[in-house]
């Protein structure tokens, strides 16, 4: 077993209570911060930790925290993205329910970091049970001292509360986050200006991934370079949980060190393909990222490498797919979902997602013609001029379909009919 | 009419917050617990109460999955058709449940007890095929535990 | 300036611009769906893609998101710029209806256009159009949202700039709609901007419907008379008809948009109604013959009874030509007039907001949306003059204090700070907020100045207002660009005068004040600057009472616009009553002679705008009754004759020029010249050239606050639809027209023991104004508010707020016995 720092009080069958977290050392972080730290130190600690985004875009969480400026107006505010709706993440859902209040010192610290006062769990409907969980946890800390009021008698005060979403996958992005927190059509925002100067009601927000969060605590704690030390590759930090699913015996969730090997994760963690099966491809990072082949099969999972491979970490959640499944289905269904989730604000995503999934269908369902193909490339190819990130996410898969799987494609094309039955 | 006693929590929750209009999707699916779903009429009370205007309201409730502004049954199941509850077979679960209820995915048995709406991945792969039957969580499924879980419900009933 | 470079094109413009102007400047149209210069840049339809070059944000960029650079360079025929900007057409064209035969916007059609030039011809798709249910909206507006491109520009004007709220975009994906909740009429005055707005055909023109396209309209540059703002407007004519009129840019006036009653107001002049040809006691005749029997009967009285027993009367609606015409035929004739306004309260008000108007404190409506603390007094934007309202909107949108002083409970779509105070009260109001509003007054106040602002700083309205008033007047010290807006309908006659002072007052601080008048009709500013304060309704009736005044040459006016029944007994004192009109009018049919003049459409002409602004009308067509009226509508007509049938009516200028017996061969130019100055020197499109100082300037009002005593004084209140006379014959409008009530504060009510509904009679001494009550919150207290709306008979209370005792107020039974 590798160092397991987030699920440290994972257990199998029930979340872990506020003395086993503090047993653990929770809250030291928090506590040694608000006696003798300053905000930048806070910030420049997860910099030299290099502390990239877990929701997906890998951005410098020590970095956007250090963008609030010293003197940004106030009420400042932390939002915790919790909405984890792309296809195939899991992985913030089980760290809530693993270990609550290593999330909450987390959002506490980021907001310690920022001088900000109140934090926002934003959380989608589909996480009733975690939003429970979180509504239960933060009365708990409160009670003891640990958030609310004068927190351990430092004089800071930081609140903490639970947003529940009405379900869309657009409310993940930053800034239609924002807009839904904010009783708007939850549309994305381009920036400028950019949250960390002007977010919720224009004030400044500082918006991170359930994980990201999660990671401070320990940062603060062990500092920068035990964080370093404790990826597998130079180009990594950290550890990542990954959430395995698809085509392997025991999917589910994985704290592994940050750069430990595919191969390594679908037969050491996932315990191998499933029965019969033979990998062909994997998404390495949710539903917006590439086709992986299985010429990668052995690479290392971190943000760098996968980008040397032209694809993404994403968020790590791990989709592995079996040399029986047709992948023109797959990106179908994901098309299936792009398009149904599309927010409506521009044409690329709203009516581009559309037509990309009847090509799709077409060819699935054997009445493909070959000219689809470079229409689809072309389409795919101009889904990257969209309004925000949602539509260059759907590009990921299917441009990744064409490129390396043109020839199952263009099987389905030929024979007038899915070769997978 | 929304009773006065809810009406009541409502209002004392939005005097609470600064910005009454965050509160909108958690008024909405307040009064949809009354009312079974979002009604035209709920629209115009949340707007009160909130201090929006009803096509504010409704320009949020009609955006998000989990808002109802059509009548929904009892059970509202939510069955999973993203990828990897597809790659598990979701779509036949799906055709099951469809022949069991004998309603169309969108529908609602003639009983009211359950509608049946697809949705994209609800964050169970791990459990897949998943679904949900009123935000709580049922997987891996088969024909089997679909059939005892009807059951159940039904007589829960 | 920012030097770019675009498509190999040095361009130069002013930092802030964005790259799709830039280029526009340059005389390159970059396509756009969702961008509006008025309505703002949201990136949402992609459309305006270009190459950027060289820039801090190089690769495919959107146009309208971008902002001129220096140094940068732009390439809008790239080839992936253009291969995206064609796949975004393929993308709509997926979902948008091929039913561009059926379509009224095809030939206008901002996505048909860019189908074409984008080169997206062939579909290669295969798939399902998305289809949706249309909905009702209403007399004006037509809804088909399949056709729907999801530019989101109808929501954006619609909430955004216009402020109404009852239309908004639900749904999310591919699933937006663009509509009410449910069907019904849409709220806001401005709902017919949506047609202009829309890039393709989900918003059309109800009543032109099928009536034709683009292409097969003449297209005439013309001004709306509707009210006093003069907005530039787009006329369409076809088959002699006006078909449709469109909202036409001007950046200092109207912007892009017009308002309803400016939009559907026209159709009077193709009324079936529309009187075509003259009449002499009652019988058809001849334009000939008629001019020359009523100039025989002028000169007969004026020779019996002296030349000033030929009285005239005249309209804020007659143009510059017509007043030039009346200005001298009338001295030349020695003849009477023109007498206009019902009474010398009205009279007063209209001269006082004229004559105040000069060079320092007048403004525009562009200056208006750019101030930064408003106050309306005395007058109610979206019912006297609907633009103004939205530019006020602009204003408090960039974060302007808008304030209102008014008797009535004036709805605008923006929130006010209100001031509940009766038309005896704003003088008092109005200088007490100048007291508190100018700090010191600078060391730069003429003594005169300086004595009105110690008269200002000694003002008392009431003690339970002073206190609000005093705030707001120390909000409006911060200011830098306050404007006074002033009516003159609902207003003492000395108020117009005073907020045109308080805006002096605050101008010789070295602020950048300014004062707007809202004046009643579209030429209305030209009749107070040419008119004398002495002839109005009240004097006329005097004249006829006394038998002064023998033979009556009514120019394009209603009757009740002079305070005058049809009906009333004194005008049989007349031995000869000429009226010459376009409309169908009581006074038309009571007169001896009656002579049709042509309509603004087809004589064209001049007025000047309330910002004293000359805004000119171009003829649209030559006249005629419309095909659609002769040979039983069919085209092409049946019957054939050299001249078009119903083409009777002359300009009123020469009109009068025959009845002054001049012949009708006067020019145009002549009559303007035959104004005094400033508005001699009119000239279209420029603002009359005004006096830099008015000679009342810093006049203190003799008595400013005089109390109604027990009584309650009547404002007379105008609608957007309904009460404007050319308009409210647009039966598309009459739909929209409100009911006509009586209106009482909720206390006065109770105190007069009388209840919502209930049907009173109030006598005003001139008449018996007989209505339900409605019962009004936020009105003032002390004041009976008259629709004027048919149905009512308003124009008893015409002359401004006068008093009417407690006494006067009975209560009736619906069938008028007490
Ligand atoms: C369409 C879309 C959906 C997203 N959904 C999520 C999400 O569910 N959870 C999340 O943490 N980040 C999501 N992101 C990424 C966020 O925009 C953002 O980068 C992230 O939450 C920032 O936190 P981090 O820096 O800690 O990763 C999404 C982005 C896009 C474009
Ligand atoms: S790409 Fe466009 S339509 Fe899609 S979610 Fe982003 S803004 Fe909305
Ligand atoms: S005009 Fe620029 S995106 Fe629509």
């Amino acid at each position: 077993m590798t160092a397991q720092v987030l699920f440290k009080n994972r257990h199998p069958d029930r979340i872990a209570t506020l003395a086993e977290y503090r047993h653990s050392g929770g809250y030291e972080a928090l506590a040694k911060v608000l006696a003798d730290s300053s905000r930048q130190q806070v910030q420049q600690v997860l910099t030299d930790a290099v502390l990239l985004g877990r929701g997906g875009a890998a951005f410098p969480a020590g970095v956007k925290l250090s963008t609030v400026a010293a003197d940004a107006p106030y009420p400042r505010y932390v939002v915790c993205n919790a909405d984890e709706m792309e296809p195939g993440t899991f992985k913030d859902r089980v760290l809530i329910h693993a270990d609550p209040h290593q999330l909450l010192e987390g959002i506490c610290l980021a907001g310690f970091a920022v001088d900000a006062h109140e934090g926002i769990i934003f959380i989608r409907p589909e996480y009733e049970g975690a939003a429970r969980i979180l509504e239960r946890e933060i009365a708990l800390a409160e009670k003891e001292g640990l958030l609310g009021q004068n927190i351990l008698g430092s004089g800071f005060d930081f609140d903490i509360i639970v947003h529940r979403s009405g379900g869309r996958y657009i409310c993940g992005e930053v800034t239609a986050q924002l807009n839904a927190i904010m009783g708007r059509r939850p549309n994305p925002q381009q920036p400028p200006p950019y949250p960390t100067e002007k977010g919720l009601w224009d004030r400044p927000t500082v918006l991170q991934n359930v994980e990201t969060l999660c990671c401070m605590p320990h940062i603060v704690r062990n500092g920068a370079d035990w964080f370093k030390g404790l990826a597998r590759t130079e180009s990594g930090a950290g550890t990542k949980i990954f959430g395995i699913s698809g085509r392997v015996r025991r999917p589910g969730c994985f704290e592994l060190p940050m750069g430990v090997r595919l191969s390594e994760i679908i037969e050491n963690h996932a315990g191998g393909m499933a029965e019969g099966s033979r990998f062909k491809a994997c998404l390495p990072g949710g539903a917006s990222t590439g086709f992986l082949p299985a010429e990668h099969y052995d690479i290392p999972m971190d943000f760098e490498s996968l980008k040397q491979a032209g694809n993404r970490l994403g968020t790590g959640a791990i989709m592995v797919f079996d040399h029986r499944t047709c992948l023109v289905g797959v990106t179908l269904n994901l098309m299936e979902f792009f398009a149904r989730e599309s927010c409506g604000w521009c044409t690329p995503c709203r009516e581009g997602l559309p037509v990309i999934r009847e090509l799709l269908r077409e060819i699935e369902e054997g009445r493909g013609k070959p000219e689809y193909v470079g229409v689809l490339k072309e389409m795919g190819r101009h889904l990257w001029n969209a309004y925000c990130a949602f539509a260059p996410g759907a590009a990921a898969p299917l441009e990744s379909l064409l490129a390396h799987f043109a020839d199952e494609v263009q099987e389905h094309i030929e024979r007038k009919a899915c070769p997978f039955g | 009419m929304l009773p006065e006693n809810l009406k009541k929590e409502l209002q004392d929750r939005i005097a609470a917050v600064d910005h009454p209009r965050e509160l909108v999707v958690d008024v909405l699916f307040a009064l949809q617990a009354h009312y079974g779903f979002v009604t035209d009429e709920a629209v115009e009370e949340a707007a009160g109460l909130l201090g929006m205007t009803p096509m504010e309201v409704d320009e949020v409730a009609t955006f998000y999955t989990f808002v109802y502004r059509r009548p929904v049954g009892k059970y509202v199941i939510h069955v999973c058709d993203s990828v990897i509850c597809w790659l598990e077979g979701g779509r036949s679960l799906q055709e099951y449940l469809s022949q069991k209820l004998s309603i169309a995915p969108g529908e609602t048995t003639a009983d009211g007890l359950f509608t049946l709406l697809p949705v994209c991945c609800i964050g169970y792969c791990d459990r897949a095929p998943a679904m949900l039957i009123n935000k709580k969580v049922y997987g891996p499924l088969t024909p089997e535990t679909i059939d005892q879980l009807l059951d159940e419900l039904r007589e829960a009933h | 300036m920012i030097k770019l470079i675009i498509d190999n094109l040095r361009v130069e413009v002013p930092p802030g611009t964005r790259v799709i102007d830039a280029a526009e400047q340059a005389g390159i149209m970059i396509p756009r769906f969702c961008y509006h210069p008025a309505l703002g840049a949201v990136g949402a339809c992609r459309v305006c893609a270009v190459q950027v070059l060289e820039g801090s944000c190089r690769g495919i960029r959107m146009s309208c998101m971008i902002e001129a650079e220096e140094g940068m360079v732009i390439s809008t025929t790239d080839e992936e710029a253009v291969a995206f900007r064609r796949q975004v057409i393929e993308w709509l064209m997926a979902n948008h209806p091929h039913d561009c035969p059926v379509c009224d916007e095809g030939g206008q059609c901002l996505l048909q256009d860019m189908t074409v030039s984008g080169g997206h011809g062939r579909r290669r798709l295969p798939v399902k159009k998305r289809t949706h249910i249309d909905q009702h909206l209403g007399p004006l507006v037509v809804h088909e949202m399949n056709r729907c491109i999801q530019c989101y520009r109808c929501v954006r004007f619609y909430r955004e700039y216009a402020g109404y709220t009852d239309l908004g975009v639900m749904g999310s994906a591919g699933r937006v709609y663009f509509g009410r909740r449910s069907d019904g009429v849409l709220e806001s005055p401005f709902a017919g901007n949506l047609i202009d707005v829309c890039p393709t055909g989900v918003f059309t023109d109800r009543p032109s419907r099928f009536k034709g396209r683009y292409w097969d309209f003449e297209r005439t540059p013309s001004v709306c008379i509707h009210c006093s703002l003069g907005c530039r407007v787009t006329v369409n004519t076809r088959y002699r008809e006006v078909v449709r009129v469109e909202a036409a840019h001007d950046p200092q006036v109207n912007g892009w948009f017009i308002c309803d009653r400016g939009r559907y107001g026209f159709p009077y002049a193709s009324s079936p109604q529309r009187p075509r040809s003259a009449r002499i006691d009652g019988r058809k005749s001849g334009v000939d013959e008629a001019l020359d029997e009523a100039a025989r009967r002028l000169s007969g009285i004026a020779q019996r009874h002296g030349s000033g027993s030929v009285a005239l009367a005249a309209s804020g609606r007659v143009c510059l030509e017509t007043l030039g015409a009346l200005t001298r035929f009338g001295s030349e004739k020695g003849w009477r007039g023109p007498f206009f306004r019902a009474g010398p309260r009205t009279a007063e008000a209209l001269q006082s907001a004229s004559k105040n108007l000069e060079e320092k404190i007048s403004i525009s409506l562009k200056d208006i949306e750019k101030s930064d603390f408003i106050l309306l007094v005395g007058c109610d934007p979206v019912n006297e003059a609907p633009m103004l309202a939205l530019s006020v909107r602009q204003a408090r949108r960039r974060g302007a204090v808008v304030a209102l002083a008014d008797a009535r409970s004036v709805q605008l779509p923006l929130d006010a700070r209100r001031l509940a105070l009766r038309p005896s009260q704003l003088t008092a109001a109005l200088m007490r907020f100048a007291g508190k509003a100018v700090a010191d007054g600078g060391a730069a106040l003429s003594d005169r100045a300086r004595g009105f602002l110690q008269a200002c700083r000694d003002s008392r309205v009431d003690p339970a207002v002073d206190e609000q008033i005093d705030h707001l007047g120390l909000a409006a010290r911060e200011s830098r660009r306050p404007v006074v807006v002033c009516g003159t309908s609902a207003v003492a006659p000395d108020t117009p005068a005073a907020a045109a002072n308080v805006a002096r007052l605050l101008a010789a601080e070295g602020r950048k004040a300014g004062f707007f008048p809202v004046l009643p009709g579209a030429n209305a500013l030209a009749l107070g600057l040419a008119g004398r304060t002495a002839d109005h309704g009240a004097a006329l009736r005097e004249a006829l009472e006394k038998g002064d005044v023998r033979a009556l040459v009514v120019v394009e006016t209603n009757l009740s616009e002079l305070g005058f029944s049809a009906d009333d007994p004194l005008l049989e004192n007349l031995e000869a009553l000429v009226v010459c009109d376009c409309l169908d009018s009581a006074a038309g049919r009571a007169a001896r002679v009656f002579i049709p003049t042509q309509t603004v459409f087809e004589a064209g002409g001049t007025f000047v705008s309330a910002e004293a602004r000359v805004r000119e009308a171009r003829p649209a067509f030559r006249g005629g009754t419309p095909v659609a009226q002769v040979s039983g509508g069919g085209h092409p007509p049946r019957t054939f004759s050299p001249d078009i049938p119903g083409a009777d009516p002359l300009p009123a200028w020469q009109v009068l020029a025959a009845l002054a017996r001049e012949g009708t061969r006067v020019s145009a130019d002549t009559l303007r010249k035959a104004l005094p100055a400033p508005l001699c020197g009119a000239a279209p499109g420029k603002r009359l050239a005004l006096p830099a100082s008015a000679p009342d300037a810093f006049q203190p009002p003799e008595d400013p606050a005089t109390a109604a005593d027990g009584g309650l004084e009547v404002v007379v209140c105008e609608h957007i639809f309904g009460s404007e006379p050319l308009s409210r014959r647009a039966a598309c409008l009459q739909e929209l027209e409100s009911a006509p009530r009586l209106g009482l504060h909720p206390g006065d009510a109770a105190a007069l023991q009388l209840s919502a509904g209930q049907r009173v009679a109030v006598d005003c001494g001139r008449g018996v104004i007989e209505g339900e009550i409605e019962i009004v919150n936020e009105m003032a207290r002390g004041v009976l508010l008259v629709p004027r709306l048919r149905g009512i008979d308003w124009h008893a209370a015409a002359d401004g707020p006068l008093v009417v005792a407690v006494a006067d107020i009975r209560s009736v039974k619906p069938n008028g016995e007490s």
